[in-house]
């Protein structure tokens, strides 16, 4: 039987010259094809990485991103970009902010995808920032009603996952971090996802992590996608028992390595963590992944962590004759 | 006219480098390159910018921005016995992160954690600086307790730990205290839990002026209980909790309110006259002289240029209210 593919959520931690180079152009002291260059470059190495390691699912290691959700602000019409706003500790990003109509001027990273996928015959994931996303993380000065626009979003998002489809993407993405928010708005992710997902003939997955699962989890088996992708190390697989209790409908991708410890995971650790999510879900639609992007660690931690996983999940796999 | 104050963080880095001079002080230290010292001294610095700019934007009472904190709840959190630090966790519906607080064994006050931060900041101050703390109620309800496993006892044990913090805040000289409930906006349940909590902390405020601030979201079915909570000022969120502003016309306010009127969590930046219009509506049923504005909550959710803005438009908002007296 086969079972247990491996793969990562989707960001992965750019290289120090990428990272000197983006604050290079940011104060325009560097052209953008050069920039460019070296976005390619580093794509380039981390697809050339996952496949020398093995792992079955690739991402493109949005080396070309900034932050998830600016990144497709940047890319759009009606929006802005905000000053620095404290994540946590010492960590800030910018967030987007709705200005005017939103409207979507082209493909946003679909020529990424494509570019991504021409190094590599293995499957390379469509990445989007889902339509609730967008509206929470975003400050907004125009619409004045959190459901127009998620739903605005919604709307050019699904163009986006359609023009990926179209451009050869067999799996798609989308990155709900905020999904977890605010209880009373679920039906309001449900609807903005659907919007997206709507018609698409791709495998769907939905992301989410660092939040409050028990409290949503009646709605797991309402989300409109294929595929659940979850963290479940940092919280200590707390949710497993819940699982127990009441099966997911879906497949799952399930977080084996915590994204924000320095820490690399031992690989009897990581092996103890897939056995356990055995227990529960048929290996042939169990994914094992990091909690989350890994983008916030250094490359050789990166790199470190998603070895970990590969080498432990084939101790597995051979230990219980899994292909 | 009406006072201007603020809720507690604010944001502590800006986008021009003499604003940013702590995130380079802290990436320096993880490199190895600056002491913890250092990083301290750069806090120094940045409070002393902070308590400026919002004394410059005219507001009354001010807060050192909780400069220090690596996030609302585990700067207090791990001053205290009992408590380590894990993982992170989403704090409320905010796109920020907490690391989570870990309660292993019993909860005690060990040594003050805020006081030599609160000196400091009232020592750059012209106006009063006021100590905020996170409320018993809100770090039981997002800790992950491993020892008490009953809340009510968790919450008991908290409350006289903080109580102890109080006290020594107040000891200190600290004239305003505030304990923040965000919690209850989620969990009015908690109601009777918190009136347990502050009959404790009231008991060791001394001459302080002890209040509580709920936000992120409305109190309209509490409100009234909230009233009688033993605290000398209450505050509330009435942008995400615009619900309240009916209760609060209908039931007015037997004790001075903090009005937290100005929008912290998005950019748009309000009328003043508009808003202070909104507010003057209330003067039939409160007693807005004994009252204070002040945004929905902790600024450091907006940028520093918008944050900056928005207490000059919280000050001028407050002018207003007093001049249409």
């Amino acid at each position: 039987m086969t079972g247990l593919p491996t793969t990562s959520v989707g960001s992965l931690p750019k290289p120090e010259e990428l990272v000197r180079a983006r604050a290079k152009a940011s104060r325009g002291d560097l052209p953008a094809e050069q920039l460019r260059s070296l976005e390619e470059k580093a794509t380039h190495d981390w697809i050339a990485f996952q496949e020398d390691i093995g792992i079955d699912i690739l991402v493109d290691g949005e080396q070309y991103r900034g932050d998830m959700a600016t990144y497709f602000a940047e890319n759009l019409d009606g929006m802005a970009v905000s000053g620095l706003v404290r994540s946590y500790g010492n960590r800030y990003y910018k967030k987007p902010i709705v200005v005017g109509e939103i409207g979507r001027r082209g493909p946003i990273s679909v020529g990424w995808h494509r570019f991504a996928q021409s190094l590599t015959e293995k499957p390379v994931k469509g990445m989007i920032t889902g339509p609730y996303t967008m509206m929470d993380w975003s400050f907004d000065e125009h619409y004045g009603s959190r459901e127009e626009v998620a739903m605005a979003f919604a709307k050019i998002l699904h163009e986006e996952a359609r023009d990926l489809q179209a451009a050869g993407a067999k799996i798609v993405q989308i990155d709900e971090p905020a999904l977890s928010a605010r209880a009373d708005e679920l039906p309001l992710v449900v609807k903005a996802v659907g919007a997206v997902a709507r018609g698409l003939d791709v495998k769907t997955i939905l992301h989410t992590c660092y939040g409050n699962y028990q409290e949503i989890y009646s709605y797991f088996n309402r989300l409109p996608v294929d595929q659940l992708d979850l963290e479940m190390s940092n919280s200590g697989l707390d949710l497993l028992a819940r699982f127990r209790k009441d099966p997911l409908k879906k497949e799952i991708a399930f977080g084996v390595v915590d994204v924000h410890s320095h820490v690399i995971e031992g690989q009897a650790e990581v092996e103890e963590r897939i056995e356990q999510a055995l227990s529960l879900f048929h290996p042939q639609r169990l994914y094992i992944d990091p909690d989350c992007g890994l983008k916030t660690r250094t490359v050789e931690e990166a790199k470190a962590k998603l070895r970990v996983i590969v080498d432990a999940t084939r101790a597995v796999k051979a230990a219980h004759g899994f292909r | 006219m009406m006072r201007a104050t603020v809720v507690g963080s604010y944001p502590r880095i800006g986008d021009v480098p003499a604003e940013q001079k702590l995130r380079r002080a802290i990436a320096r230290r993880d490199r190895g390159e600056l002491s913890e010292e250092d990083v301290r001294a750069a806090e120094r610095d940045v409070i002393r910018d902070v308590i400026a700019e919002q004394e410059d934007a005219g507001v009354h009472i001010v807060t050192d921005g909780q400069i220090a904190w690596h996030d609302s709840l585990s700067h207090v959190a791990q001053g205290l016995e009992g408590i380590e630090i894990g993982g992170l966790v989403r704090y409320f519906d905010t796109n920020t992160y907490y690391r989570q607080p870990i309660v292993r064994t019993a909860v005690a006050w060990r040594a003050p954690i805020l006081v030599e931060e609160w000196r400091y900041a009232q020592s750059v101050a012209t106006r009063p600086v006021k100590a905020v703390l996170p409320g018993p109620v809100t770090l039981a309800g997002l800790a992950l307790d491993v020892h008490y496993r009953e809340k009510r006892t968790l919450v008991a044990a908290l409350a006289s730990a903080l109580a102890s913090e109080v006290e020594a805040l107040a000891r200190a000289g600290a004239r305003q205290i505030q304990i923040d409930e965000p919690l209850l906006t989620r969990h009015p349940e908690d109601l009777a839990l918190a009136a347990e909590a502050f009959s404790t902390i009231a008991g060791a405020k001394g001459k302080a002026n002890l209040g509580v601030f709920t936000y992120f979201g409305d109190v309209a079915k509490i409100y009234r209980d909230l009233l009688k909570l033993p605290a000398d000022f209450l505050g509330i969120d009435l942008v995400q909790g615009s619900k309240t502003w009916t209760r609060l016309e209908k039931s007015g306010a037997a004790r001075p309110l903090v009005l937290g009127v100005v929008d912290a969590r998005n950019t748009r930046v309000e009328d003043p006259a508009a808003l202070a219009a909104r507010v003057g509506e209330l003067r039939h049923s409160v007693d807005l002289e004994a009252c204070s504005l002040s945004p929905s909550n902790g600024l450091e959710f907006l940028p520093r240029d918008r944050a900056r803005e928005k207490l000059r438009l919280l000050a001028r908002t407050a002018a207003l209210v007093g001049g249409a007296a």
